[in-house]
């Protein structure tokens, strides 16, 4: 239940009520003040005063002051009038609560329209900022397009200038020559005239062809005067070759620092790849680390082949073709040991087997293709299979037409096969 | 804002639009006059004289050859005959006359594959001794040309017999501060860098930097050898200091990441 206050003092002119309230060791707040244009509430818990005003006034430009004892408050009238009284009288209590709700709603009211005018307030302001901002960046710009102008007329200009200079000496030059040239000519004719009597027509005839002599003669002052000169310059280098060896780089590509880490981690996965897939075949238990490693094999069965020892290398092959049957050069390999050794058939096999598995010809293969082709020709002629043999030399020169030894081959058993021809 | 103007700026003079692929552009010596290589849409060669007329660019010539054009100098010749010396994409090395350029003053099939670069020294006045070309080839050799000798290379410097070869990019003359001294720097895409030296007729210096060799270039080559730029892949450039040679380290250098490289003849600090 609040307490109301109800002594409050008055006093107005036609535009104005002066109002005050006293407030007996009270702490007020403009938050306790609540004002719409026809309402007044000061609410001071557990205090309350309240004032449904005769007329409307303007609230916005009104003003309270809290003083020590009281609050003074100077409320501007709407209307220029002279009220009757403060509060309006007779009101009903419905009337009341009425007013009341209508104060609220009027104050929030204006409370949002004061939040919107704020923010549109805002966004003008930074508009504005932004302008002016891109105002002074286009400023700069200008002068610095106005700047390169300038300076881009001031070099054309400068190099226009330049050019007739460069024009003007050369024309000098070309008159000054023809000067000299016209001279000689002269004198030439003046010795002429003297030596021969002959009609004009003749002389002038000479002396145009003497011209050319002239001329040609010039000709070869000048190109004596450069020979002079030629000669001042060393003579060529003789000819030298300088060997060099590169940095050894697996990749075509050229060399990328960013692409270092990648290119490392695809050797090691190629690597790995190669390496003992199967691990448990039993009788691997016995051999060492190394001897798993189907390359290392590989080079180990090159050397033995290297010193003749064809069985021993066919065993280091085998090996190796059980860890991975996938590599070409393997079966490549093995069948030379088997040509080496005779085993004809086996040779066969094996060079078939590596270029099965050389599909898809490329460049790259070119080399091992034309191996296995020529080893596969030998065992056929070896066999006494000459055609088959021809068919297979004559793919190895498709591949590779500049090898010699191969042709000569091709050659011989060319004529082999003509000689049993004939034969039979 | 201040620091935008104090930044030096780039004024473009003229612009014009090209509708072949362009490879080098040379400036025709003691001329307003610039000189444009490349390639055709149709797979042949072009070469373009412009002239620069008032603001803009005017063409006066334009040139076709049978293969596409890679680079070209002017290096190796005189002033008063301005030949050009120009590599293309088949390994060919030509000179021509600009003047009567139906047929080349010198012609050689200088490589098996494209001549990536070239540069001349010994012409236009500037330092001694003879005249001389240096190609730069796809085929891993870089070959030194006087023009005087027909057919063969002065200087043939190429892989060792069973070395696979790596890809030449770049050339450059050098140390060329009388008649006998010479120096070729080459480039390699694996990151090699080569110095040649042309009168001992050995391998001076090399080293190998991790990216591949784009560019390199003396700052000037007809003085002692100085200092040596060479750029390369990922926007990286090393500047070596080529007065003092370490006996087993080389030369001294430094390196920073930026994104383009041009030495300029008249300020040789600047880059």
């Amino acid at each position: 239940m609040p307490l109301w206050l109800q002594e409050y003092s008055w006093r107005q002119t036609g535009s104005a009520v002066y109002l005050s309230l006293p407030l007996r060791g009270l702490r007020v707040s403009p938050a306790n003040i609540f004002c719409t244009d026809q309402y007044l509430k000061v609410s001071v818990p557990p205090f309350l005063f309240e004032a449904f005003l005769y007329a409307p006034i303007d609230d916005t430009n009104s003003t309270a002051k809290i003083g020590n004892e009281n609050i003074f408050f100077t409320l501007y009238k709407k209307e220029v009038a002279i009220w009757d009284s403060l509060t309006l009288a007779n009101a009903s209590k419905e009337k009341l609560q009425y007013l009341r709700q209508d104060a609220v709603l009027k104050a929030h009211k204006k409370a949002k329209e004061e939040t919107e005018a704020k923010k549109v307030k805002k966004q003008e302001h930074k508009r504005y900022a932004l302008e002016a901002t891109m105002k002074l960046e286009e400023a700069e710009r200008t002068r610095i397009e106005d700047l390169k102008e300038k300076e881009r007329q001031e070099v054309t200009k400068e190099l226009e200038l330049w050019k007739k200079q460069q024009k003007e000496a050369e024309h000098q030059n070309r008159v000054q020559k023809e000067g000299e040239l016209h001279q000689e000519v002269q004198q030439f004719n003046e010795k002429e005239k003297g030596k021969i009597n002959k009609s004009r027509v003749p002389n002038e005839g000479t002396s145009k062809t003497r011209l050319k002599p002239t001329k040609g003669c010039r000709g070869s002052c000048s190109m004596f005067s450069e020979n002079l000169k030629e000669e001042q310059l060393p003579a060529p280098r003789c000819a030298a070759t300088i060997k060099i060896n590169f940095t050894s780089r697996v990749f075509p590509t050229p060399l990328r620092e960013s692409r270092v880490a990648e290119e490392e981690e695809w050797l090691h996965k190629q690597a790995e790849a190669r390496r003992i897939v199967n691990a448990d075949l039993s009788e691997l238990e016995g051999l060492k680390e190394e001897e798993k490693n189907p390359d290392w094999l590989k080079d180990k069965g090159n050397k033995m082949f290297a010193t003749g020892n064809y069985l021993a290398a066919v065993n280091a092959y085998n090996l190796a073709i059980r860890l991975n049957n996938k590599l070409p050069l393997l079966y490549l390999n093995r069948a030379a040991c088997h040509l080496k050794l005779r085993n004809l058939h086996k040779a066969i096999k094996d060079s078939s087997k590596a270029l099965e598995l050389l599909t898809p010809p490329v460049p790259d293969n070119n080399s091992a293709r034309v191996k296995a082709y020529v080893r596969r020709g030998t065992a056929f002629c070896q066999l006494e299979l000459y055609t088959e043999g021809l068919q297979d030399y004559e793919a190895a020169l498709k591949i590779d037409p500049k090898n010699e030894a191969i042709e000569k081959d091709a050659e011989k058993i060319r004529h082999l096969i003509q000689g049993t021809m004939q034969d039979s | 804002m201040s620091s935008v103007s104090e930044r030096p700026q780039v004024v473009a003079h003229a612009q014009q639009a090209l509708n072949y692929t362009l490879f080098d552009c040379k400036w025709v010596p003691r001329s307003a006059r610039l000189l444009c290589l490349g390639s055709a849409a149709r797979g042949t060669g072009i070469l373009q004289l412009y002239e620069l007329r008032s603001g803009r660019l005017v063409l006066l010539r334009e040139i076709e050859k049978p293969k596409p054009i890679k680079c070209g100098t002017f290096g190796a010749t005189s002033l008063q005959q301005r030949y050009l010396a120009t590599g293309d994409f088949v390994g060919n090395l030509n000179i021509w006359n600009l003047e009567a350029p139906e047929t080349p003053v010198y012609s050689v099939k200088g490589h098996k594959e494209i001549i990536n670069s070239i540069d001349g020294v010994g012409g236009l006045g500037i330092g001694e001794g003879a005249p001389e070309i240096v190609t730069g080839s796809r085929d891993g050799t870089v070959k030194v040309w006087d023009p005087r000798q027909k057919d063969t290379p002065v200087v043939n410097m190429e892989p060792a017999d069973g070395e696979s070869k790596r890809d030449c990019w770049t050339v450059a003359f050098g140390n060329a501060y009388n008649q006998e001294e010479r120096v070729v720097c080459a480039g390699y895409d694996n990151g090699d860098i080569k110095l040649f030296d042309l009168k001992t007729m050995s391998l001076r210096w090399e080293t190998s930097i991790k990216n591949g060799v784009c560019s390199v270039e003396f700052d000037r080559k007809d003085v002692n050898m100085n200092k040596l730029v060479a750029t390369s892949l990922e926007g990286k450039f090393h500047v070596f200091d080529m007065r003092t040679q370490h006996p087993t380290k080389g030369f001294a250098s430094v390196s920073e990441k930026v994104w383009s490289d041009r030495e300029l003849l008249s300020k040789r600090h600047t880059f």
